[in-house]
């Protein structure tokens, strides 16, 4: 008779907590079902307190991994743009957050691991191994990766310099960036508040791009991280009311 | 030490609240233990991978707590539970888990999860879900009050007489820590016992407490080697780290597994349950 293999997860003899901390999650049905319930709840009430709106919806229409390019100025950001996404792509879309912000207490762990299903990313220390965590994560079919490039939450609602990671992580290879820009976010929940409040808040999402042919030197890497940010200011210029 | 010992406080705060809570909550308080516990062994032995299965066996665990619930629809047996639904809840549960792969169109290592799922829903599902059909018996808080304290005191008692006498190894192969001194000090507990808390079952004969004592004596370390052997063949240590100092829920419950069905039928074969 030939030998069972099992095929149990590396994870058994954590303890929730840890397995809450670590990364990449192994899939548990209850955190599936909850963070679609929780999504299906944050929809609703985008749509209905900040009379949520999306432009270029069709710019998202693919099933290869790409990763999404924003302008950060509110905790609505991030959920916004998960809420453009179709429900069965949550799963596998991650937003890169700040792991010595919301990795450490118990609440926003929990919500950023069940609700939200981010990425630890270490934007102090260590950034070259979030970089090629996250580059691991582009490596399987259909990943979504969620990116602010600026590094943190704007305290004026203006674009701020984008961080060369971002140039890092697409030069030279083949993955789809798309730019995104949230209009809306700031007036709605700026930083430092403690609840939104009601306000229209409108995601426009621009065409796709590649950095395919681009060295990954450090001239290049800056140039596609300004290029960037100069897509999300662009989408702001055709589209928002600034 | 101090948190496995801070952890048994906890579990036994909880465990009378919910029993004494009465009838109801005691049964979903056993089936929503029982679908933790499967969790941690299916997530243990990769048959989590299989969502499907997994589910089949969830709604069976389910089933159970719902026979144990409701009472006969046309009223043949009197008194609550459905006793003749939650004998038969393995049939039906077996026969949902075979037919997931035939809805499914596969073949290739079904035998492998399909033979976990019914392991899995027999054991933990069924086999512990008598924990709470047992709070159905007229004397349910002294019966479901007893075999827990009691299977609880004959882990302790193994263990602390394995600590001092222990020397002979009682089953090298699955679990190297357990001897026989340890064993046989708490099957001399466990035989104790009955008399010393004669008051949980005043209409016990002398015969009914020796049974009683070799249930929780003998059944209750069966319990916890079968557990052993489930994983030693897996590979892993404890079935989960759910409870500090005491690894999984699984790992907790294993002697009630299997000694509370056996309690159950003993005292029921002697008088009515209800």
């Amino acid at each position: 008779m030939r030998k069972w293999r099992y095929d149990s997860p590396n994870d058994v003899e954590r303890t929730p907590l840890e397995r809450l901390r670590q990364f990449p999650r192994e899939p548990d049905m209850l955190v599936y079902g909850l963070r679609s319930l929780g999504a299906l709840i944050i929809r609703a009430l985008l749509r209905v307190y900040h009379r949520f709106e999306i432009i270029g919806h069709e710019n998202l229409r693919t099933n290869r991994s790409f990763v999404i390019v924003a302008n950060h100025c509110s905790h609505l950001d991030t959920l916004c743009l998960l809420a453009a996404l179709p429900l069965r792509k949550l799963h596998r879309a991650f937003p890169a957050a700040a792991s010595d912000y919301f990795f450490q207490s118990v609440s926003r762990l929990w919500i950023a691991a069940v609700v939200v299903n981010a990425l630890p990313f270490a934007r102090q220390v260590r950034v070259r191994q979030s970089l090629s965590l996250c580059q691991d994560m582009l490596g399987n079919p259909g990943t979504i990766l969620i990116i602010f490039p600026e590094g943190t939450r704007s305290t004026t609602g203006e674009i701020r310099e984008f961080k060369s990671g971002i140039g890092a992580l697409v030069a030279g290879r083949d993955v789809a960036v798309v730019p995104c820009f949230i209009d809306g976010s700031f007036r709605a929940w700026p930083k430092g508040r403690r609840l939104p409040r009601p306000g229209k808040v409108r995601l426009i999402v621009g065409s796709p791009r590649t950095f395919r042919d681009r060295g990954a030197d450090k001239i290049d890497i800056c140039a596609i991280s300004a290029e960037l940010r100069e897509a999300v200011n662009e989408l702001r210029h055709e589209n928002g009311r600034h | 030490m101090f948190r496995t010992y801070w952890s048994w406080l906890v579990i036994a705060g909880v465990g009378l609240l919910v029993v004494f809570a009465g009838r109801i909550p005691t049964i979903v308080g056993v089936t929503l233990l029982g679908i933790y516990a499967f969790k941690e062994f299916a997530r243990a032995s990769g048959l989590y991978r299989d969502w499907w299965l997994t589910g089949a066996v969830y709604a069976g665990i389910v089933t159970v707590g719902i026979a144990s619930v409701m009472s006969h629809p046309r009223g043949e047996e009197p008194g609550t539970g459905w006793y003749g639904f939650f004998a038969a809840a393995p049939v039906f549960a077996i026969a949902l888990i075979l037919l997931i792969p035939i809805l499914r169109n596969r073949a290739r290592g079904e035998l492998q999860r399909m033979s976990l799922a019914i392991v899995g829903f027999i054991y933990i599902g069924w086999m512990f879900g008598h924990l709470g059909f047992l709070a159905n018996a007229v004397n349910a808080y002294g019966f479901l009050c007893y075999i827990i304290f009691a299977t609880a005191l004959s882990d302790v008692s193994a263990f602390t007489f394995g600590k001092i006498f222990g020397r002979h190894p009682l089953r090298s192969e699955i679990s190297p820590n357990k001897t026989w001194e340890g064993a046989l000090g708490a099957l001399a507990i466990s035989m104790i016992l009955p008399w010393l808390l004669r008051f949980s079952f005043p209409f016990f004969g002398a015969r009914q407490l020796i049974l009683t004592g070799l249930i929780v004596g003998i059944g209750g370390q069966l319990g916890d080697l079968s557990i052993s052997v489930i994983k030693r063949d897996i590979g892993t240590k404890d079935m989960a780290a759910t409870i500090p100092g005491h690894g999984g829920i699984l790992d907790r419950i294993d002697s009630l597994i299997y000694a509370a069905p056996l309690f159950m039928h003993m005292a029921g074969y002697y008088y009515p349950l209800r």
